[in-house]
């Protein structure tokens, strides 16, 4: 599949809806041809898959660090019609608002090193990592739907986090119209124990500096500077999320059959946007996000409160304020221009992130390499439904990489590069070891040279915290 | 065999566990399991489970779906599974673990998927082929 490929210039290749019978649009993947040639040939026809779908809109996106995903890639966009379309959990992903936190401070990498010794292992304490980890908080379910409906509103009004954290966070943190009573009593008893949890996997807590400003005027407006520490907080909704894709997996493989959907893979279970079904699902994932939402604001106040004991100053000091709070993993109804004509759509972004102009957007690297910040173009709502790209993107299975790799010996070489690191199990170094990802370097290239999203900043790992 | 580990997806490991009845490869798809959450879990507390399905195919789904739940709401490793019934597409059984902790725990699964899911009846018993979403 990947050979019909159709070159369209340096970052763009086109998969002709001619490729196969039932296609009803075109896929377009962003890519250097570099990182083309890292794209599984079997991901590129995941996207042939679902632009069979009903109401799909031209084109189906592959990002750069694309890899085959459950039903969809990872990094991949797909986009329906409000009217005709259909909305999966599927191509949402398991993870529901799988995203990033970016936290600054006014520390240089000087007033830190003599501290992080002790600042690592002081987050690992404070912060539940880890499978198996035990959360601190035990919410109640009245606490739990509040904390669904209202996401980081609760947070704010129980002390974690304030009014200046929600400005900078897609969405403010929260995204209204979540209907707990849409979700599984399964779900919430999952959900109540892990509030301001890490989990594990690719997940991570980064103290990182900041090696390079490409674009001075957004740096300034968000407070980035050279040589400054920040915090990159990657995480999800826990197995709350988890629950939630998996229940509606199983109703919407029901809605498939009832509303006579034809599906050319059995992943790609989905609902008419208009239908019980698809509502249901719109906002029982709203809960998800909310909840994940949450989950990234309460650990960035115990971060917050881990600093205040390592350095012996309130955090509004070390002006420990959001920078920005993304989601990778979450259908949006948006407004965009279709054949140049202005419609809601929803947009259903796995492993990719809103690029709307102006906004932030983070990739991170994969452990111990560089992550970058930079910002949305009008180029994406051109290209992508305003969406970048989201990480380095896996290039081998976890189990490969531990066979691959030992644990000992990647921490090792991360403190050559001067990088602190702690996990629980040193199995989870190996299975994220850089050699496991693709090069994010390579991603920022595409990214940017294809304009959906430009460069801002560019960051190292000082200290790495694994689940 | 019990089981084996059969194929790498970036995101995803696929096992195919086997058994002489239903309740051998209900039994050994759990254990398959568990290789990936955790190890060294003794069984010292026990749980009791009941799941409904509309077919045994689905039965042996929502069984792995629902401890995969169980670790997060009990809060419990498992390293023993004892299947005392299987009728009408009902299963109970009693599952023996400990309390999770970190320096047990391996991987998170986030799902059983239906990618390459296959229930199969051999001339030797049972087949299951499972992928999880880790």
């Amino acid at each position: 599949m990947k050979d019909q490929l159709k070159k369209l210039n340096d970052n763009e290749w086109i998969l002709p809806k001619s490729v196969r019978e039932g296609m009803k649009v075109d896929g377009k993947i962003i890519a250097s041809e570099k990182m083309l040639e890292a794209i599984e040939n079997e991901a590129v026809e995941q996207l042939t898959n679902v632009a069979m779908l009903p109401g799909i809109i031209e084109p189906v996106i592959g990002l750069p660090d694309m890899h085959w995903g459950y039903g969809l890639p990872m990094g991949a966009v797909s986009a329906f019609d409000a009217k005709e379309g259909i909305i999966s959990a599927g191509l949402c992903g398991f993870d529901i608002n799988c995203g990033i936190n970016l936290i600054r401070t006014n520390l240089t990498k000087p007033e830190l090193e003599p501290k992080i010794k002790e600042l690592v292992p002081e987050l690992f304490n404070k912060i539940p990592c880890g499978v198996g980890s035990k959360g601190k908080l035990r919410l109640s379910n009245e606490d739990l739907d509040k904390v669904l409906i209202d996401g980081c509103e609760w947070a704010v009004k129980n002390g974690y986090g304030t009014e200046e954290d929600l400005k900078n966070m897609e969405e403010h943190g929260k995204m209204s119209g979540a209907d707990p009573s849409k979700v599984s009593e399964m779900a919430k008893k999952r959900g109540k124990p892990q509030l301001g949890t890490l989990g594990a996997g690719n997940h991570f807590l980064e103290i990182q500096e900041v090696t390079d400003i490409y674009d001075q005027e957004k740096a300034k407006e968000w407070g980035i500077k050279k040589g400054q520490v920040l915090i990159m907080l990657h995480c999800g909704s826990r197995g709350f999320g988890h629950q939630v894709a998996s229940d509606y997996l199983k109703i919407q493989e029901k809605a498939v059959e009832k509303y006579n959907i034809k599906l050319p893979d059995k992943q790609l279970a989905c609902a008419p946007v208009t239908s019980q079904e698809g509502k249901d699902y719109f906002a029982a994932m709203k809960c998800a996000v909310n909840y994940s939402f949450t989950n990234r604001l309460v650990m960035t106040q115990w971060i917050r409160e881990s600093f205040e004991n390592v350095f012996d100053k309130k955090w509004q000091e070390m002006d420990m304020q959001t920078v920005a709070g993304i989601c990778h993993n979450a259908v949006k109804l948006e407004e965009h221009t279709v054949n140049g004509e202005k419609k809601e759509i929803y947009v259903h972004r796995k492993g990719a992130t809103r690029a709307f102009p102006g906004q932030p957007v983070l990739i991170a690297g994969s452990m111990g390499t560089c992550s970058y910040l930079l910002v949305g173009t009008e180029k994406a709502m051109e290209l992508t439904f305003g969406s970048s790209a989201h990480g380095a993107g896996r290039a081998m299975s976890r189990h490969q990489a531990i066979k691959s790799f030992q644990g000992n010996d990647i921490q090792k070489s991360l403190a050559d590069k001067g990088i602190i690191s702690k996990a629980t199990n040193p199995k989870v170094l190996a299975e994220e070891a850089p050699g496991a990802y693709k090069d994010v370097d390579e991603v920022i290239r595409s990214t940017h040279n294809a304009g959906i999203s430009l460069k801002v900043a560019r960051m190292i790992p000082l200290g790495v915290i694994k689940g | 065999m019990k089981y084996k580990y059969v194929k790498d997806l970036t995101s995803d490991v696929m096992f195919e566990a086997y058994g002489k009845d239903l309740k051998e490869v209900f039994e050994n798809a759990a254990h398959a399991m568990f290789e990936t959450i955790c190890h060294d879990v003794e069984p010292k507390d026990k749980r009791e489970v009941t799941v409904r399905a509309d077919s045994v195919e689905e039965l042996l789904f929502a069984w792995l779906q629902e401890l995969i739940a169980m670790v997060d709401i009990e809060e419990m490793f498992f390293s023993k599974f004892e299947i005392l019934s299987i009728e009408n597409n009902e299963l109970k059984a009693n599952v023996y673990g400990e309390t999770t902790a970190p320096e047990k725990g391996e991987t998170v699964v986030k799902a059983v998927t239906n990618y390459g899911y296959k229930f199969e009846k051999t001339n030797e018993g049972y087949k299951v082929t499972v992928s999880l979403d880790i």
